[in-house]
């Protein structure tokens, strides 16, 4: 390249093209005067006052004598901005080059975006490539990459070095995490989308049943927007019974279908991909809601929810009947997830029910089940949640602010949820630590940077709620109560890989010795403890969950084999050596860790010994916790997997379960059946999708991570096909 | 007691009608069936050696099962065993199930009084080519015989189940010859109450033992849904990867 013969006589620097698409003269004053507007931010996120004015004249000077020495024929503003970065970072401004730096990605990755590969192509397996997709991946980049510059340095290195995994990043700054809606509300007052009824229109309460329906599809919808996470209807049955009084059979059906296809069909969420949705299916009325006045149609009714046994009930078996069906072409509904509860009375008195969701759990695997049995689940007094990933809350049955929720008076009703999940990476702990000891210290470290992150993303929150910038959370209809209580909202501490952490404190798996299994439970008991000293130090509702882990059990594998090599070699699960032969190439490699307090999932113990063993967790995890059930054949019998289900409920202290078959889709000539195929069994096609649960939903395997994919092959079936 | 037992599947969802099923794999087999996906239990070897009370441990120390279900290879060949086993497991209030080629009547009747449900493969019509084809033996004809004539008239649940191999069984005339061969011996009455059925199972090529069979294709559930029309006794079910008998 050759430079403007004028600019070199003059000794002058090139013009600059700037971002905003004007071409002009350099000038260094637009460095200063940058400078001390942007470094502004110093002050408000880090407390660090900003530069001073001749400190940045200073900068731009030198960042100028720099450029003429380099003799380009043109500038950029991206370019004068990494100039001064480095500047900045030269003179030892760590603070400054944070928050003055341009964050964005290489063209390079934009352009793979665009083909779906490269960045992230498989870091959520919900996920479809389209052009939703591909603009939400670079908004995505962006966003991490910027609040990770925004966060203090310590935390932001805890998530990068693999200590901690902060989930969600690029709503870190935007949306609290999950949310289970109480159907009360917005059949009281109505539906406004967008929570100010200024760009949508405003419909007044239900007051019919297919009006009640499609508003309970809309409020998951519109609330997705605002959230990170999964979104649900606890109560789903109860609330929705009223409307269904005087109907048949055959319309309640209709009914059940209507919502299933909405929630599948409105494929509008987070860059096109279906709501991530739950309901929670109740056989009959539960005894706190029995005496609670019917609220719908705008109103509070004199009847009872009680009354309504019977619509609940015919719900309840209308919604799994068109779940067995499945789609038109045979295909599972893979959201919303149905949660069954169980409860003493439903395995007495409802057990048609009970089988019905073990026919869907034989057919394809879809139930999930709530058990409200075991006493620290607080059997028939509890309100609970189990949301997308299985996490727990419940409210203490015993409180006057309970009894309001419970009676909606002026409004009051429950608003559960998760604010934001922070997991720790357990088996760094153990690796950093010399004894048991030293490990109860290092565990506390990482929790409190863990806690300081949550206290973190609690305050943007409260922040972001208050400007109404998260409002269809902070919709107050006819001066109502804000639909979610954003103080409430659980913040959670996960965790991964006990059961390699208990590998490098004991030399034992969970499964292979009791000496694992009681040292996992202290740790989980001080996890615990530790927890509850957060709770009292700032009166904010903390929780310890298993967390789902879809791709931070693969990303603490892989930090671990960079920053612990000799121990990490020892005990990640999957293919090392395929994945030590592509760690140049990619990040998407197939390890991972075992996810929370489970048993190591290729394990060749019988289930009722690995039962044996995750059962223990439980009570601490309070229900934030899911044991698998991995069924290894085509045509379970639906009737023995329902005296099962009876024995867990009944005779564990599993709080949820499901059943996950593997199911084989040929699209070639419709084939649907259990198991994984390669080729379709039938037509010997190559042309098939293959379905199971990734953690805590179904979805295709292709779409997976390659260390979800290895798990995948790693599971060991409860029965091996024959 | 020394037994020879291959494999025990922990918990089965569909080995037992209802019940999920610890299902136990005993070795040794007096048959030599070409579709056979055991066969590598035919065989009695060392390796398969087991001490009776391993097996009763594993069975006492799984509380999620409501039954279990002996299977091989033939179990009759070692129903001393299956007898300890019976008992055990009857004393523990489970139920109690066989899988059996019928070749043996003498231990059947031994074991019987022990059986909740007898499954018993009859694998083609009852004549000498027929099943010869099959099996890979000289059929002993008259003891399958005389082995379904018992367990129709205990007290036990009997499943017939056919193999359907196409080109050795799938036609008519197998159905119908089958199906005389169950009238004379009284199935008809035991269906009645409920207390029998037969099951068309769908043959897997790529787990069979010999050449000629791997080669087949698998029956169609088409296939399957049209040999089951030719029956006109009652309770005749299908076993098929594309099929569940819920809908």
């Amino acid at each position: 390249m050759v430079k403007n013969t004028t600019e070199v006589l003059l000794n002058k620097a090139p013009p600059v093209r700037r971002s905003d698409g004007i071409i002009e003269e350099f000038d260094k004053e637009r460095i200063v005067r940058s400078l001390i507007k942007e470094t502004k931010l110093a002050e408000i996120l880090f407390g660090v006052p900003p530069i001073k004015e001749e400190e940045a004249r200073k900068i731009a000077n030198e960042v100028e004598e720099d450029i003429k020495k380099m003799n380009l024929k043109f500038l950029s503003g991206p370019l004068i901005r990494e100039l001064v970065s480095v500047k900045l970072l030269e003179k030892g401004y760590h603070i400054y080059r944070n928050v003055y730096t341009r964050v964005g990605m290489p063209l390079y990755d934009v352009y793979l975006i665009d083909l779906s590969e490269g960045y992230e192509a498989r870091e959520n397996a919900n996920l479809q490539p389209n052009p939703e997709t591909f603009h939400k991946k670079k908004a995505d980049f962006l966003s991490k990459e910027s609040y990770l510059l925004m966060m203090p340095l310590r935390i932001a290195d805890a998530h990068l070095k693999g200590d901690i995994h902060i989930h969600d990043l690029e709503y870190w700054g935007t949306r609290p995490f999950c949310q289970d809606h109480d159907l009360r509300y917005f059949f009281y007052y109505g539906l406004m989308p967008d929570g100010t009824g200024t760009h949508t229109s405003v419909a007044g309460p239900a007051k019919h049943p297919e009006v009640a329906i499609l508003h309970a599809a809309k409020v998951l919808g519109a609330a997705q927007t605002n959230f990170a996470g999964g979104q649900g209807f606890f109560n789903f049955t109860v609330f929705m019974a009223p409307y269904l009084r005087g109907l048949d059979d055959r319309k309640i059906h209709q009914l059940a279908q209507m919502f299933l296809y909405e929630m599948t069909q409105l494929y509008v969420a987070r860059g096109g991909q279906p709501v991530f949705s739950s309901i929670q299916i109740e056989a009959g009325v539960p005894k706190i809601w029995q005496d609670a006045p019917v609220v719908y149609k705008g109103k509070i009714w004199k009847d009872r929810y009680g009354d309504y046994e019977d619509e609940v009930h015919k719900f309840a078996l209308a919604l799994l009947d068109e779940y067995i069906k499945g789609d038109a072409v045979g295909k599972m509904f893979n959201f919303p997830k149905p949660e069954v509860v169980q409860r003493v009375r439903y395995w007495k008195e409802k057990e048609d029910v009970m089988l019905k969701a073990a026919q869907l759990s034989a057919k394809f695997g879809s139930t999930y089940y709530d058990n409200l049995i075991p006493s620290y689940r607080g059997g028939e007094d509890g309100v609970s949640c189990f949301q997308c990933c299985a996490y727990s809350f419940s409210e203490d049955g015993k409180s006057e602010e309970f009894k309001k929720k419970l009676y909606f008076e002026d409004g009051a009703h429950f608003s559960m949820g998760g604010m934001q999940v922070i997991t720790i990476n357990l088996p760094r702990i153990a690796y950093k630590s010399k004894d048991e000891d030293e490990m109860y210290e290092i565990l506390r470290e990482t929790m409190d940077i863990a806690k300081e992150a949550l206290l973190l993303k609690y305050n943007i929150m409260i922040r972001q709620y208050e400007k109404g910038l998260i409002p269809f959370a902070s919709q107050r209809p006819r001066g109502a109560p804000p639909a979610v209580n954003i103080r409430e909202l659980v913040l959670i501490i996960g965790f991964v890989g006990m059961n390699e952490m208990m590998q490098h404190m004991t030399g034992y798996e969970l499964h292979e010795h009791p000496e694992a299994q009681k040292l996992a439970l202290k740790v989980l008991i001080e996890m615990d403890r530790i927890k509850d000293e957060y709770i009292k130090e700032t009166g904010l509702k903390f929780a310890i969950a298993r967390t789902p882990a879809e791709s931070c059990a693969q990303r603490f594998a892989i930090t671990d084999l960079i920053h612990y090599p000799d121990y990490a070699k020892k005990y990640v699960k999957g293919d090392l050596e395929k994945a030590l032969s592509l760690w140049r190439e990619t990040t998407d490699l197939p390890i991972y860790y075992t996810n929370g307090s489970h048993v190591n999932v290729s394990a060749r113990i019988p289930l009722y010994e690995r039962m044996r063993i995750e059962e223990k967790f439980f009570p601490i995890l309070k229900g934030g916790n899911i044991f698998h059930i991995w069924l290894g054949e085509a045509n379970p019998d639906p009737e023995a997997i329902l005296k099962l289900n009876k024995k867990i409920a009944m005779e564990s202290w599993i709080g949820y379960w499901s059943h996950t078959k593997d199911i084989t889709l040929c699209t070639s000539c419709g084939f649907i059946g259990g198991g994984l195929y390669e080729n379709c069994p039938i037509c010997h096609s190559k042309e098939i999708k293959m379905y199971s649960r990734i953690t805590g939903y179904y979805q295709e395997v292709d779409s997976w991570n390659t260390a979800k994919k290895q798990e995948l092959k790693d599971r060991y079936r409860i029965k091996l096909s024959e | 007691m020394i037994l020879y037992a291959a494999e025990v599947i922990p918990i089965s969802f569909s080995d037992y009608p209802k019940e999920p099923c610890c299902v136990i794999f005993l070795a040794g087999c007096n048959f030599n069936c070409g579709y056979c996906q055991n066969w590598k239990l035919k065989k009695i070897s060392k390796e398969y050696e087991t001490n009776i009370e391993k097996i009763k441990e594993m069975i006492s120390k799984n509380n999620l099962i409501t039954a279990c279900k002996i299977t091989g290879g033939e179990p009759l060949l070692q129903h001393e065993a299956v007898i300890e086993i019976g008992k055990f497991v009857k004393s523990l209030k489970l139920k109690f199930g066989i899988d059996t080629n019928a070749s043996l009547p003498n231990a059947l009747r031994k074991v019987i009084p022990l059986l909740d449900l007898i499954s018993i493969d009859i694998k083609a019509a009852l004549n000498r080519d027929a099943y010869l084809k099959i099996i890979g033996v000289d059929p002993p004809l008259s003891s399958i015989k005389e082995s379904l004539e018992i367990a129709l008239k205990s007290n036990a649940y009997v499943d017939i189940r056919i193999p359907v191999i196409p080109g050795y069984n799938d036609d008519s005339e197998t159905i119908r010859s089958i199906e005389k061969t169950l009238i004379e011996l009284g199935y008809e009455e035991k269906a009645e109450k409920n207390m029998a059925s037969i099951t068309l199972l769908e043959f897997v090529p790529e787990n069979a033992h010999f050449e000629e069979f791997k080669k087949l294709r698998n029956p169609s559930l088409e296939d399957l849904m049209k040999l089951k029309s030719y029956f006109k006794i009652k309770n005749v079910k299908i076993s098929h990867r594309l099929y569940s008998n819920y809908g």
